[in-house]
């Protein structure tokens, strides 16, 4: 019989994406651009349930991201590519790299020790992308230069266009059901209320981690050249994860994907346990 | 599903409502004068002095924790009660941005190596053929090396190092050690109780101790009383016989110094009674090291009387003295903790500068009389155990020192390093 994708956490994902963007809009009230770090501390000392709705909004992102990963991995097995014509199937790759960088400039705006190191190695890593780097750095972050004023943006507005976009189009928001946004609630309000979500105040401190997703980028790049470590490595995995689409490819982008996969999962591994 | 579901959203937020109450929860995000966050100052009221004031330096900075939360278990994990113990001095007081590169100055200096006092006793006691021999009291404290010099010195000298954690042992001896704080610390007053600056909020307003580069005398004397006596003969007190005489006025002629040592008043140095503590004189590299790992006291000392006497402005070493002003042909020194200029005498034109005195050290004439303690004698009780200080266990064996008698006379004077100096027993 043939593996179709799972609908129950398909629709989990899904809900674990809106749920990020409703508890992101209402962090957005209390939360300034020109004051991020504060206005941060801010909401998890002095604004009332400020504390549980940024918890809310952080393990809610994690399960959007373990969820996004999960289901592309489903939808490989399954052979979803070979049922999506070539451009349908970019825009969905695309989402893994999109709701990365969405995530990522979450920690970047949060200001504190771990989103600014953060920010400030995109921003380079950007600037070695040729030609467009320039303009993506400009799009996307000039953190030395303008703060988190641009990564918000990206932040705010991105994480709602994509939750429009593939809620339109991909899932059919319209047939939403109740039990797996209900889960989704209860599972991250549960460790939202028991489980803090620490900043990282700045310090003279030796070695900053980055989020979770990002530290093989941090380890590959004590290892190899930047353009090598921080734009072609992780570009790899949603490359081959399109090029899967490709029937002539297929087994070669699956073998690559895999080891790219097992790859970066060790950098990641190798980084946290630095 | 959906109706178990429901009910359990529907408990969550009935415990969200009752966490968000129990709470607490601070009026404001407190920053600091650089704009770093530190909430800690929602609770805390206590004043650390001007240098580290409330609102300049945060409390995180120097005691760890975590800064950014008001939940009193998560702001004081990690936190330490004396960040300027040599353990964490790096992370606290030798931060990149407050005093980068003085602990490790400080841990080489003998005040925490005691490598003078050490070498000199395995020296004498034969347990070591050299007496520049490379030893210290982090080296003790790590490896748990012993020996019998060092048993004497773990049990009865091991109490005057910056290496100790300061409280940490029993009576007189809590004030003594806890790395720079062992120096710079004086103590503070406690601050006007505040009313909690938000419902449920607590405060807390004890005294903190203030931290100072004007360092007393008394918190020199705290170790530089034995021996030579020199802090206690500094302010004109003299150690005297062990039973408090003589008897005026139906008591004790004598004041007790803190570990019980009666002492009587004798006439102070001159510096003492112009208002000069020990801090005038022995500058920073003599005191919290150069970065050289020295082996003995004399080695590391640098002023001399000619640097301000002579108005030389500067210690053999070429360390300059900026309180040393000359005005119109006259010296004149600003005490570092009263900020009053002080004439200074130049010596004495005949006395001082004749060709038969030119082998004398100034103090061989102007130290007229010093402590002397004679007949020191040790003993070991190998059926009894004590306290041993650098790793806080009993260990068997108990010394014991006696002495025969203490006298306070003109000191003998004896050649060292081809001049006619101070020889004190002690």
């Amino acid at each position: 019989m043939k593996y179709r994708v799972n609908p129950f956490l398909s629709w989990a994902l899904s809900s674990a994406f809106l749920l990020a963007v409703i508890s992101g809009i209402l962090l957005a009230y209390p939360f300034h651009e020109k004051a991020p770090f504060v206005s941060t501390v801010g909401i998890d000392t002095v604004v009332p349930y400020g504390w549980f709705l940024r918890r809310l909004h952080y393990f809610s992102s994690w399960a959007t991201l373990i969820l996004l990963l999960w289901h592309a991995g489903e939808a490989l097995w399954a052979r979803a590519e070979e049922r999506r014509r070539p451009l349908p199937w970019l825009a969905l790759s695309l989402s893994l790299p999109l709701i990365f960088l969405a995530a990522f400039t979450g920690y970047v705006i949060r200001w504190d020790e771990t989103g600014k190191l953060a920010g400030f190695i995109a921003e380079s890593l950007s600037l070695k992308l040729p030609v467009i780097g320039p303009y993506l750095n400009a799009l996307l972050f000039t953190v030395r230069e303008g703060g988190i004023h641009r990564p918000y943006l990206f932040h705010f507005w991105a994480s709602l266009v994509l939750l429009g976009l593939y809620g339109i189009w991909h899932f059919r928001a319209r047939r939403w059901p109740a039990e797996p946004f209900l889960l989704v609630f209860a599972v991250c309000g549960a460790l939202a209320l028991f489980l803090p979500v620490g900043l990282h105040a700045p310090g003279p401190h030796l070695l900053v981690k980055g989020p979770w997703f990002f530290v093989g980028v941090q380890e590959a790049l004590r290892h190899a050249p930047p353009f090598l470590a921080g734009i072609l490595l992780p570009s790899l995995g949603p490359t081959f994860y399109f090029l899967v689409r490709v029937p002539s490819l297929r087994r070669l982008s699956l073998f690559g994907l895999i080891l790219w996969s097992a790859g970066y999962g060790m950098l990641t591994l190798w980084g946290l346990l630095r | 599903m959906r109706r178990t579901l429901l009910l359990f959203c529907l408990l969550l937020l009935l415990v969200l409502l009752w966490r968000e109450h129990s709470r607490t929860r601070a009026p404001r995000v407190y920053t600091l004068t650089s704009g770093r966050v530190d909430m800690c100052l929602a609770c805390h009221k206590e004043t650390p002095g001007k240098a580290h004031a409330r609102g300049v330096v945060g409390c995180a900075d120097c005691h760890g924790g975590d800064p950014l939360t008001v939940e009193k278990a998560r702001a004081h994990r990690g936190m330490v009660k004396n960040p300027a113990d040599l353990r964490y001095a790096d992370r606290s007081c030798g931060r990149p941005e407050c005093h980068p590169g003085y602990p490790e100055r400080v841990k080489k200096s003998l005040m925490a190596t005691n490598r003078g006092i050490i070498t000199t006793l395995r020296y004498y006691w034969g347990e070591t053929p050299d007496f520049r021999e490379k030893i210290s009291v982090e080296e003790l404290i790590k490896t748990g090396k012993d020996s019998p010099a060092l048993d004497y010195f773990r049990k009865l000298c091991g109490t005057c190092h910056l290496w100790l954690p300061r409280g940490k042992l029993p009576g007189f001896l809590r004030e003594k050690g806890g790395g720079c704080a062992a120096c710079h610390l004086v103590p503070g007053k406690k601050p006007k109780a505040e009313k909690p600056s938000f419902p449920g909020l607590p405060v807390s307003a004890k005294a903190h101790p203030i931290l100072t580069r004007k360092i007393p005398v008394r918190n020199c004397a705290r170790c530089h009383n034995r021996s030579g006596r020199i802090a206690l003969t500094y302010q004109g007190l003299y150690e005297d016989e062990q039973y408090g005489t003589p008897i005026r006025d139906g008591t004790f002629g004598a004041e007790e110094l803190p570990d019980g040592r009666f002492v009587e008043r004798i006439p102070p140095d001159v510096h003492f009674k112009a208002g000069m503590s020990c801090v005038d004189c022995h500058v920073q590299n003599e005191t919290m090291g150069d970065g050289k790992a020295y082996a003995h006291l004399e080695e590391s000392l640098e002023i001399t009387c000619e640097a301000c006497h002579e108005g030389l402005g500067r210690t053999k070493k070429g360390t300059p003295l900026p309180n040393l002003i000359v005005k119109n042909g006259k010296i004149f020194w600003q005490a570092k903790l009263t900020g009053k200029l002080l004439a200074v005498k130049r010596p004495d034109p005949v006395a001082c500068r004749h060709p038969v005195h030119r082998r004398l050290a100034c103090w061989a004439c102007h130290d007229r009389r010093v402590p002397q303690c004679f007949g020191c004698h040790v003993r070991r009780n190998a059926g009894e155990k004590q306290l041993d200080k650098l790793s806080f266990r009993e260990t068997p064996g108990l010394w014991e020192e006696f002495r025969s008698y203490m006298r306070l006379e003109s000191p003998t004077l004896g050649f060292y390093r081809r001049r006619v100096t101070v020889l004190v027993p002690g």
